[in-house]
């Protein structure tokens, strides 16, 4: 933190930080990194909005059906039960993106934020209905002629129908997208159905079509902390300032060191085609979203000038100040052991995972109950929760005392799938060996799987000895 | 909207924007956080037990709206409460010209 200078200000100057955003108006620009970047935003976008229809084994292959509280992915069911799983998830994620980050800057930035996707989708419409770059801006300066209105409504209802189906296709993540889509076909979806719709749709069509980068420079919190992760081996787009400077304009078959000048034609495509609208040649900024557009565009320049490609280009702060860059460093051997010990931890617990949970509760009314003077009886309830799904029929086991023996239930008890079923238990030892408290153990075993089976520990009290 | 000339907000006006968006925007992200940890402990459909008068009619997705939407205007409240001291406090004026610290 810096202490704030004292600066006398008239009172009508406007503060900076509040100072107008300009309308940015990303020039076109083709290469290697848009390329990368347009084959990221099929693929992402395809699988959004083409798995929610995929089926799989009679369901929804991915479904997080909150209306019935599971989870559907693929063939693994999902209940609230299995809560650790989805924080492990999470904590995979955020670890993944720490790891990734830490080795070549802000990929998820530049391809993969759904922030960046969307943008992208959103900018191909508006480049399809009011053409390039330097179009827009004429056609935005330019009176409402009948070609501006007809234009601006085209694009207007290609965004808002495609924030329709994205609200539309989001929501169909959490309730059946089939019968999601039959509601919609007969105007009878349900409130909040519409009402999530319609807020991820607005969502969609704020953030791509009408903020776009004041996202990413002043609503995203990553941006601000992602330099937490930086260090001077991580990949950077960066300028080189050594090569270009200085800058400035030169006929063709210059010899650019011949003339004094480095080899920036200073033809500012660079500033043309980002999306944030920053100039790389300032240095490192944290509204560089590492999208790859500038190095592009000067990529083209430098051909055209027949210098070598790579004045923009990706590096790492050591390269650039002609340092060995170290791919293996402590930083990354932490982050990737932190990130295999969690999927280790999650693969070994889904693989080990028993789509079964018994819960045993002692009866709190009476300790215990003498029958015929012979036996003592102990009643509990037992909470049978079915994780799998398919129905199943257990068998409950008692062990841990010398005459234990189970009165009821002796019939196999059966659960629907994803069902909870209570069911009263009393168990009854010999008199004579049950004075005092002993700790027993239940055993529920599936009689129709193999490999569903849960051990539960209790009490067994007896009279006092 | 972005269909007119681009014609920069005022700054007064666009303080106001950014404000608001302070509000809003870090409540939405703590709201989501909150629906998904408590929402995992908690069935919707069980909050019917808890006040019959209060949520007599309430289904599930009722009940996951209200929740979001719930901890949204707890956090917005927050926001507000934080946005508001940070603008009145004597020690920054908001024109003295230099950016936040």
């Amino acid at each position: 933190m810096t202490t704030p200078h004292l600066r006398l200000v008239p009172a009508s100057e406007p503060a900076p930080f509040y100072a107008a955003a300009e309308k940015i108006y990303p020039r076109e620009i083709s290469g290697r990194f848009s390329r990368l970047r347009r084959a990221a935003v099929i693929l992402l976008l395809g699988l959004f909005y083409g798995v929610a229809w995929l089926q799989w084994d009679g369901h929804q292959a991915l479904l997080f059906d909150l209306p019935a509280r599971k989870f559907h992915i693929f063939s693994l069911t999902l209940w609230p039960q299995d809560f650790l799983y989805l924080t492990l998830l999470l904590i995979i994620a955020a670890l993944s993106l720490f790891f990734f980050t830490a080795l070549a800057g802000r990929l998820w930035c530049g391809y993969a934020c759904p922030q960046t996707v969307w943008t992208e989708l959103f900018v191909w419409i508006e480049q399809w209905t009011e053409g390039k770059r330097t179009r827009r801006m004429k056609l935005d300066r330019g009176p409402w002629t009948a070609e501006k209105l007809l234009r601006k409504t085209v694009k207007q209802l290609l965004w808002v129908a495609l924030a329709a189906w994205t609200g539309f296709t989001f929501v169909g993540y959490f309730t059946p997208i089939r019968s999601l889509g039959s509601g919609l076909a007969t105007l009878s979806l349900g409130t909040w159905s519409t009402f999530w719709i319609f807020l991820y749709g607005l969502a969609t069509y704020g953030n791509a079509g009408f903020l776009r980068e004041q996202v990413c420079k002043y609503m995203c919190p990553y941006a601000r902390f992602q330099s937490a992760m930086f260090d001077k081996d991580t990949l950077i787009i960066s300028y080189d300032e050594a090569r270009g400077e200085p800058r400035g304009a030169r006929r063709r078959g210059t010899v650019a060191r011949t003339a004094g000048l480095g080899d920036c034609i200073d033809c500012t495509l660079c500033v043309q085609v980002c999306p944030t609208g920053i100039d790389i040649r300032h240095g490192l900024q944290y509204e560089c979203i590492a999208c790859g557009a500038c190095i592009d565009a000067c990529d083209e320049v430098m051909d055209k000038m027949g210098s070598a490609r790579g004045l923009i280009r990706y590096t790492t702060e050591h390269a650039l100040h002609a340092k060995s860059t170290h791919v293996v460093r402590p930083r990354m051997l932490v982050y990737a052991a932190l990130l295999l010990v969690a999927s280790g931890v999650l693969t070994y617990s889904l693989l080990t995972r028993t789509p079964l949970i018994l819960d045993v509760i002692r009866d709190r009314n009476a300790l215990y109950r003498e029958v015929r003077g012979e036996r003592i009886e102990n009643a509990y309830s037992l909470k049978v929760i079915n994780l799998d799904d398919k129905p199943h029929a257990y068998r409950l086991a008692v062990s841990g005392m010398p005459g234990l023996e189970l009165t009821s239930p002796v019939e196999p008890i059966a659960v629907p799938p994803g069902s909870v079923s209570t069911v009263a238990a009393r168990i009854a030892a010999p008199a004579a060996d049950s004075g005092g408290v002993h700790k027993i153990s239940l055993t529920l075993t599936a009689l129709d799987a193999s490999g569903i089976s849960v051990h539960e520990k209790s009490r067994f009290i007896g009279p006092s000895p | 909207m972005s269909s007119s000339a681009p014609q920069p907000l005022d700054p007064e006006r666009r303080r106001w924007a950014v404000d608001v968006g302070l509000v809003l925007w870090p409540s939405f992200l703590a709201s989501c956080a909150a629906s998904l940890l408590f929402f995992a402990a908690v069935d919707p459909a069980l909050l019917r037990d808890a006040g019959p008068r209060l949520f007599a009619d309430l289904d599930r997705e009722a009940g996951y709206a209200l929740g979001f939407l719930f901890f949204w205007a707890v956090g917005a409240l927050a926001s507000a409460l934080s946005v508001y001291l940070i603008r009145t406090e004597r020690s920054r004026p908001r024109a003295a010209g230099s950016r936040p610290p």
